[in-house]
């Protein structure tokens, strides 16, 4: 494996609320938060959305299915500038819960998948990209 | 009329009290790199002004919107002073793209509550030319979760993108639909005096512009633009001494479904919860869909009036690509749309242009054609007297409407 390039690309905002899920991917498993009935939800918060009651973690499969996407010629930034196409994706998690992810070819991160092989209602599965000591991003690849 | 629930029956006492637009006000669209941000408001507000026929110490209140530009969080208050103004009500209002309809509502509710009784409501900005790149990630953070959204090199574009390619999966909708609507507000913008594109694009050279993200091309997005717009709300009673015929605001509505995409539930959720909008507004305005004559439709990305004529009920779900592709939505269709070329061929200011537009419509000042200094054109829709105008902040999020009316709510 070749010696990857420093990340330039936007890191996540890091609140207190979520660092346990942050913690945790850096350790490549994959939590997901639930509300007091144990129903899960997405995106992390403390609180929970439409109770404010307490949440807590459960595991996650890191199994979903694609319910969108959109291939991204152009980037929001200048770290971008050059790529190929990223493709990002709305995927409904095994558990329910739906969240945004980028699909890539393999644990590398990039490249990112080609376009012509990503369809709605694809099978994908979680991978762990550490692109930088303190953060690891899920991403999706497909599954099987 | 329907009798209404109890909350219509409050929005239309409120209404029957004459609410309306008396003066409106544009000024030149696109890239003005000599003038900044206020500028370009006091510029705006004296056109408005003298098409009402007023002079500034007439007005007794101010709503404004934000700029990316002269960043402040007194905005209203910054301009009022900028201008000599010494405003007995004032706010500021940022919700996006819905903002534009949302200050005529806030004006109107300011009125009923007896705080002022001529309201300037104005909204402008160099975005195009003034903008600093900490106001673009500005911008461009607005729409996406900095967590869990914003790491994954969404854009806005692309924002829209995944909600539009799942309602063209689910309904089978073809790219070409989402370019009849870029081609057929081409037509109205050839026409509009102020459009910054003024050329005629067909459905093929609007899909063979670039991809920007599917699935949009280039020509498929709206403008970044300078320019400013303006427009005055008062009473009948007060607008009778007035230079121009008012224009009613007769049905106000707003509908919610979700700030970050990925909290859409669906597809049909999100036309539900833009669609209550416009419903409810053309209920409180005693209407339907049916009875429009012109609709100036909130449109940020081709795609964005295709899912709001269906969730206001012009057309059924999936059906509002056929309706345009068959030319209902070109001037001399059954509902002209976007007559002054939107967001997509005039410029962007929000929603604020869909209103002026309506406005004039409305008035039947819509043609264009002796502004020969500016090769304009006819772009009025014959005998026009109800409008439907909306804004959406965030992606497809948040939504405000209004129908507008030649005639007063009492006389309906």
């Amino acid at each position: 494996m070749s010696e990857k390039p420093a990340y330039t690309k936007p890191l996540p905002d890091l609140r207190p609320e979520d660092a346990t899920f942050w913690e945790a991917l850096k350790e490549h498993r994959f939590i997901i938060p639930c509300d007091d009935a144990g129903k899960p939800f997405w995106y992390p918060r403390k609180y929970a959305p439409g109770t404010l009651n307490a949440t807590s973690w459960m595991d996650a499969t890191g199994n979903g299915t694609i319910y969108t996407y959109s291939t991204h010629f152009m980037g929001p930034s200048k770290a971008y500038k050059g790529d190929p196409p990223h493709i990002v994706a709305l995927i409904d998690l095994e558990e329910g819960p739906r969240m945004m992810s980028i699909l890539v070819k393999d644990e590398e991160g990039y490249p990112s998948l080609d376009p012509e092989d990503v369809t709605i209602g694809m099978k994908v599965k979680i991978l762990f990209d550490d692109v930088t000591d303190e953060v690891t991003m899920p991403r999706f690849t497909p599954a099987g | 009329m329907a009798e209404g629930t109890p909350d219509v029956k409050e929005a239309r006492r409120m209404l029957a009290k004459g609410i309306c637009i008396a003066g409106v006000g544009e000024t030149e669209q696109g890239i003005i790199s000599d003038r900044g941000s206020f500028e370009l408001l006091a510029e705006v507000t004296k056109i408005a002004l003298d098409d009402a026929g007023l002079e500034l110490n007439d007005v007794d209140g101010i709503v404004t919107a934000f700029s990316f530009v002269e960043s402040t969080l007194m905005h209203s208050t910054t301009l009022a002073d900028y201008m000599g103004m010494k405003p007995g009500y004032f706010s500021s209002v940022a919700v996006g793209g819905a903002t534009a309809p949302l200050m005529a509502v806030q004006a109107a509710m300011a009125i009923d509550a007896g705080l002022a009784e001529t309201i300037l409501c104005v909204r402008g900005d160099n975005t195009r030319t003034g903008i600093s790149s900490s106001g673009m990630i500005a911008m461009a953070r607005e729409m996406s979760h900095g967590a869990y959204e914003a790491p994954f090199g969404l854009t806005t574009i692309g924002g829209y993108g995944l909600l539009a390619q799942r309602y063209m999966y689910e309904h089978d909708i073809p790219q070409e639909a989402l370019a009849a609507v870029v081609a057929t507000q081409s037509e109205h913008a050839a026409l509009k005096w102020n459009a910054m594109l003024r050329d005629v694009v067909t459905v093929e050279e609007v899909m063979e512009s670039r991809w920007i993200a599917t699935p949009f091309h280039a020509l498929d997005c709206s403008l970044v633009s300078d320019g400013a717009a303006a427009f005055i709300v008062t009473t009948a009673a007060r607008a009778k001494n007035m230079k121009k015929k008012p224009v009613y605001i007769t049905g106000i509505g707003e509908g919610f479904s979700h700030q970050y995409i990925s909290q859409a539930d669906s597809v049909a959720s999100v036309r539900d919860g833009l669609g209550r909008a416009g419903r409810r507004a053309m209920e409180v305005a005693g209407i339907t869909a049916q009875d429009l004559d012109v609709a100036e439709i909130y449109d940020s990305f081709s795609f964005t009036p295709l899912i709001a004529l269906e969730g206001f009920g012009v057309c059924g779900p999936g059906e509002a690509g056929d309706w345009v592709m068959e030319g209902h939505a070109k001037l001399g269709g059954k509902l002209p749309m976007n007559t002054h070329g939107g967001l997509i061929r005039q410029a962007h200011l929000g929603a604020m242009h869909h209103i002026v537009e309506a406005v004039l419509q409305l008035r039947g000042e819509a043609d264009d054609s002796a502004k020969t200094e500016f090769n304009g054109g006819n772009h009025q829709v014959p005998d026009a007297k109800l409008a439907i105008t909306n804004g959406s902040g965030g992606i497809l999020a948040a939504t405000s409407a209004l129908v507008l009316s030649s005639e007063s709510p009492s006389a309906a």
